[in-house]
Parts: C-alpha cells; sequence; structure tokens
C-alpha cells in the first residue's frame, strides 16, 4: 500500500509542475488580529482547485495574497517562482484574477480586446469568440449596456483566452442563471489541461460540483482541509442512512428524503461519490477531527 | 521583455489608459480647457485682458491640472477596476509614469498650446479693436501683450501646478473614494497652517507684521506705508529650489513608492 503511495507520488510529481508555494503565511488587515497564522499550502498546476469557505472566512484575502494584491504580513507566497507582491509584467503576464464583482469599461468588445489583449502574449482571438458563443454572450453593443450575467461571462471568456497558466476566479458563479452556471462548468472543464491551475474560490459550493480536483477549506484564516477528491472519498463516507446508530461516529447529518444523508470516517473502505456540500458542513463543524482524520 | 520598462508594453498602457474611458480622461480635458476660455471671456470684460489671462491661466493649468492628477488613477474607486488596473501585466514605473506622462505632459503640453493660441485670439481681437489714429493707440497697444511663460505669474503657477497635481497623484493613491476633495481638504489645511506658522514666526522677529507669505516675503508697516522684507538672495534660492524642484520632485516619487506599495 505505502509503495503505491510512494509510486502515485512520483508521477504526480513528474507531470505536475508546482505553481503555488505558501510558507508561514501571516496576514492581516490590523497587525494586531492576524487573520491567516503560518499558513502552509503548495498547490500543483494541472488541478481545479475548489477553495470554499464561509462569507468572511478569508478566501479573497487568500487570492489575494497569491496575486500580488495584498502583501503577507509574515512568510513567502511564491507563484511559479515569482513573489506576487512584486507585481512584474513577467508575472502578472501569466495570470488572470476575475474578482468577485468585474469590471467593464464602456468600450465594444472588439476595442476592449485591441486595448487589453496585448498585455497577454498567449491570447487567442478565435478562442475569445469561440468562448463567448459556448457562454452565450451577447457581442454587438458596448459592454456597459450588458448585464452583470453577461459582463462576468464575458470577463470569464477573455481570461480564458488569454491562456494564462494560472486563472483565480472569486465568486464565478454569483450572478450567472443556472444554464450560465452548467455552461461555465462545462467551459472550465474542457480548457483544463496539465500546464494550467484554476482556482476557484466560492460559497456556494453546490456550483463546483463535478467540476473540481482538490478541495480546500478554509474558516478564520485557518485551513481546514486541503485534499483531492480522490483522499477525500478513501477518508470519508458519504451516504444516506434509515437510522443513525448510537455508537457510530457521524461527522454531519442532515434529513434527507429517504432517511439522514451522512458524512462519517471510511473505515469499511467504500466507494461513495463526496458530496461537497455535506463534506463542507462536516469540516467545518469538525475542524479539529477532520485535520487529524486527513493528517495521515 | 524587462519587467521594469518596455516601451511597447507603456505605449500599450497610454493608449489604454487614454481611450479605455475616453468621455472622462478626453471630456474632463476638454472641460478644463473651456473653463479655462470662459474664465479669460468673463474676467476680460470685468477687469481687463491682463487679470483676464493670469485668471484664466492659473485656473486652466492648477485647476484643470488637479483635477486631472485626481482622476488618473480613480480605478481605486472600486474593487473591481481597482483589481483589473493593479493585476494589468505592465509594470510599476511604466503604470506611474503613465499618470506622469498624462498629467505633467499631455495636459500640461495641450493647455499651453491652448492658452496660447486663445490668448493670441483675445490680444489679436484687443489690437484690431483699437483705433490707429487715436493719439493713445501706441500706449494702447502695448498695454497688452501676449501672456508670457517665462514671468513672475507663470512662474507661480508652474510652482502651483507641480506642487498641487503631485499631491493629488499621491492623494489619489492613497484615498480610494473622492481624492480630489480629499486631497483638497489637505492641501488647503496645510496651505493655511504655513501662513500662520509664517505670520507667528515673523511676528516674533518684527512687531509691525501686517502679513507674510509662507517662506517667501513679509510686508510690514513702516508709519502709513507698507514695505516688503524679502528674504536673502542665498536663502531665496534654497526655498525656491525647493518648491520648484525639491518638493513637487518627491511628490510626484512619492506616488510611484506609493503605487509599488499600494494593497487592495
Amino acid at each position: 500500500m505505502d509503495g503505491t503511495k510512494k509510486g502515485f507520488t512520483l508521477v504526480y510529481n513528474l507531470t505536475n509542475t508546482l505553481m503555488i508555494e505558501i510558507q508561514n503565511l501571516s496576514f492581516g488587515y490590523n497587525r494586531k488580529k492576524l487573520l491567516y497564522k503560518n499558513l502552509q499550502l503548495s498547490l500543483a498546476s494541472g488541478n481545479i482547485y475548489g477553495l470554499l469557505g464561509k462569507n468572511g472566512a478569508g478566501k479573497s484575502t487568500l487570492l489575494k495574497n497569491m496575486i500580488g494584491l495584498l502583501f503577507p504580513t509574515n512568510g513567502t507566497v511564491t507563484v511559479n517562482g515569482f513573489t506576487p507582491g512584486k507585481r512584474q509584467p513577467s508575472f502578472l503576464e501569466t495570470i488572470y484574477f476575475i474578482p468577485e464583482e468585474v469590471y467593464v469599461p464602456a468600450l465594444s468588445i472588439e476595442r476592449y480586446i485591441s486595448l487589453f489583449s496585448p498585455f497577454y502574449p498567449a491570447f487567442d482571438r478565435e478562442q475569445l469568440f469561440n468562448y463567448l458563443e459556448k457562454l452565450d454572450v451577447e457581442t454587438t453593443g458596448k459592454l456597459t449596456t450588458l448585464s452583470f450575467g453577461q459582463q462576468k461571462k464575458f470577463i470569464i471568456a477573455f481570461a480564458l483566452a488569454c491562456n494564462t497558466k494560472l486563472l483565480l476566479l472569486d465568486e464565478p458563479t454569483n450572478g450567472l442563471d443556472i444554464p450560465s452556471k452548467k455552461r461555465f462548468r462545462k467551459l472550465i472543464a474542457s480548457i483544463m489541461h496539465n500546464d494550467r491551475m484554476i482556482f476557484i474560490s466560492t460559497h456556494q459550493i453546490r456550483d463546483l460540483d463535478n467540476m473540481i480536483d482538490q478541495v480546500i477549506i478554509v474558516d478564520n484564516g485557518d485551513l481546514l482541509l486541503n485534499a483531492t477528491l480522490e483522499t477525500i472519498g478513501q477518508k470519508l463516507s458519504f451516504k444516506t442512512v434509515d437510522d443513525i446508530a448510537a455508537d457510530m461516529p457521524v461527522l454531519y447529518e442532515e434529513d434527507a428524503l429517504k432517511g439522514k444523508s451522512i458524512v462519517t470516517k471510511n473505515t469499511s473502505k467504500e466507494d461513495t461519490k463526496v458530496n461537497l456540500e455535506h463534506l463542507f458542513n462536516a469540516v467545518i463543524e469538525n475542524p479539529a477531527i477532520t485535520k487529524m482524520i486527513f493528517k495521515n | 521583455m524587462s519587467n521594469t520598462f518596455n516601451i511597447n508594453r507603456f505605449g500599450w498602457l497610454l493608449k489604454k489608459t487614454i481611450l479605455e474611458r475616453p468621455a472622462q480622461l478626453m471630456g474632463l480635458s476638454v472641460l478644463t480647457l473651456a473653463l479655462s476660455f470662459v474664465t479669460y471671456a468673463l474676467v476680460k470684460i470685468l477687469g481687463g485682458i491682463e487679470d483676464a489671462q493670469n485668471a484664466s491661466f492659473m485656473i486652466g493649468l492648477i485647476g484643470g491640472g488637479c483635477f486631472l492628477a485626481a482622476f488618473v488613477y480613480n480605478q481605486f474607486t472600486s474593487n473591481a477596476s481597482g483589481s483589473s488596473f493593479l493585476t494589468l501585466p505592465a509594470s510599476q514605473f511604466e503604470k506611474w509614469l503613465c499618470g506622469v506622462v498624462i498629467t505633467g505632459v499631455c495636459y500640461l503640453a495641450l493647455f499651453l498650446v491652448f492658452f496660447r493660441l486663445m490668448d493670441i485670439g483675445f490680444v489679436s481681437v484687443y489690437h484690431n479693436s483699437l483705433d490707429p489714429q487715436s493719439p493713445f493707440y501706441k500706449d494702447q497697444y502695448e498695454a497688452v501683450k501676449i501672456f508670457a511663460y517665462n514671468e513672475f505669474i507663470a512662474d507661480k503657477a508652474f510652482i502651483m501646478f507641480f506642487n498641487f497635481a503631485g499631491a493629488m497623484l499621491v492623494g489619489s493613491l492613497y484615498f480610494n473614494k473622492a481624492p480630489f476633495i480629499k486631497v483638497a481638504l489637505i492641501v488647503c489645511g496645510i496651505c493655511m497652517g504655513l501662513f500662520m506658522l509664517n505670520i507667528l514666526i515673523a511676528s516674533l522677529f518684527l512687531n509691525n507684521v501686517q502679513t507674510a507669505f509662507p517662506y517667501y516675503l513679509v510686508w510690514v508697516w513702516v508709519g502709513k506705508e507698507r514695505g516688503r522684507l524679502e528674504l536673502p538672495d542665498n536663502i531665496l534660492a534654497i526655498t525656491s529650489i525647493t518648491f520648484h524642484y525639491l518638493i513637487p520632485g518627491i511628490l510626484w516619487g512619492l506616488a510611484y513608492l506609493r503605487l509599488r506599495e499600494k494593497e487592495f
């Protein structure tokens, strides 16, 4: 078992270049009250990460530290060997950050492309129009005349067409209607490749279903979970039961149509589908136990 | 490509900055030029061409320059546009230089050309309105000249432009909301404070002070007449260098440092 595990790690390291390395990150908007204390995180390319947390948990703060909009109080953040805080062009052209509320100037799409695309060497115009079509974005008129959802989809399409190695999205599905969320998930899955990393921060957990490879959960600046869906499936069990036995160690339970949906430690090595929402609740309600389960 | 400066990238940035919000940036420039024109026309009627030249030059250069300086980094009024600006792949130096070029070069050049043309127009109209047969024609003709950019008023206006616009540039990077008003209040407060302090210091040494202009001259009563006390030449030279170059240099440079450390 151990040998297999080591073998897997070796292959993994050969095919994935480490992109984000966070060491002992401490950050606070007030020096006396730190939000993050000694955070450690290593993220590799080729994955779609879902950063989950409640409102005000520090998700956007972490993203902003990764792209250099905020500077760590202590510790270091490196992205592809760059220090984000220096905001060097050679670093910035490899990342694209989409904040929760997007900015579009009062320009036509053509004008926007002509003004913004030169900064991104890998920008592909054909891809942009392909993505716009897939996301069902209107391409006539000024961008400011589009609805918020359309504006957001335009920026997502533009960001994808920039072909940056790292794409960070803060609450990308906020403001999108249900068909658009579906299109967004499909598009993100279709553009993923080994040299790219997509980092999605959201509190709308269901929107990430069937999209992410790895889950990161933060709360009050504390990293509660950082694990692949595969690992989560191995360590936790998600099922629906009629009754909960008194001695059953349940991490989370919720009334369902046919009994109770529960999250427990996967002691019987059964294969169950990870329910992100239940996982999130289980981790938030049992941070210490979760950390212990995922430690080994 | 250099991480500090690349001419192509700077060109894209300058183009983007100007054309991204053409109605606002160019509209603001046109508005200040129009305000300068209106001021010239009104003050000319009320107080004559010389006063009109001075007032129009001051308002257009200092007022317009400050407005533009406060506006050139106005991306920080919203989280979305601020993030977009800071994460745009251009160096901090290029982003700073872009603000400096728009305010300190483009607007300045535009205003000086506009003002010269406007001034020539008004002065020509005045000269043409004179009666060449009049015995006072020569005196009247010579009484009104084209506004000189290298004389006292222009010099003071340039000093104020570079100082206040520099303060606005720095202030717009400190205050995300309503930087113009906030910086204007701070600058007014500082000027008022310096003015009062200067009077206080002058009053400690002289008991007949009428008024005092900060680090420049003091008016004193000599009987019923006023007399001016000026700084010694060597001290005046230091003061002059401080206001002409040192303070503006510090302010415009500070804008670069602030942009580098700007968190958003």
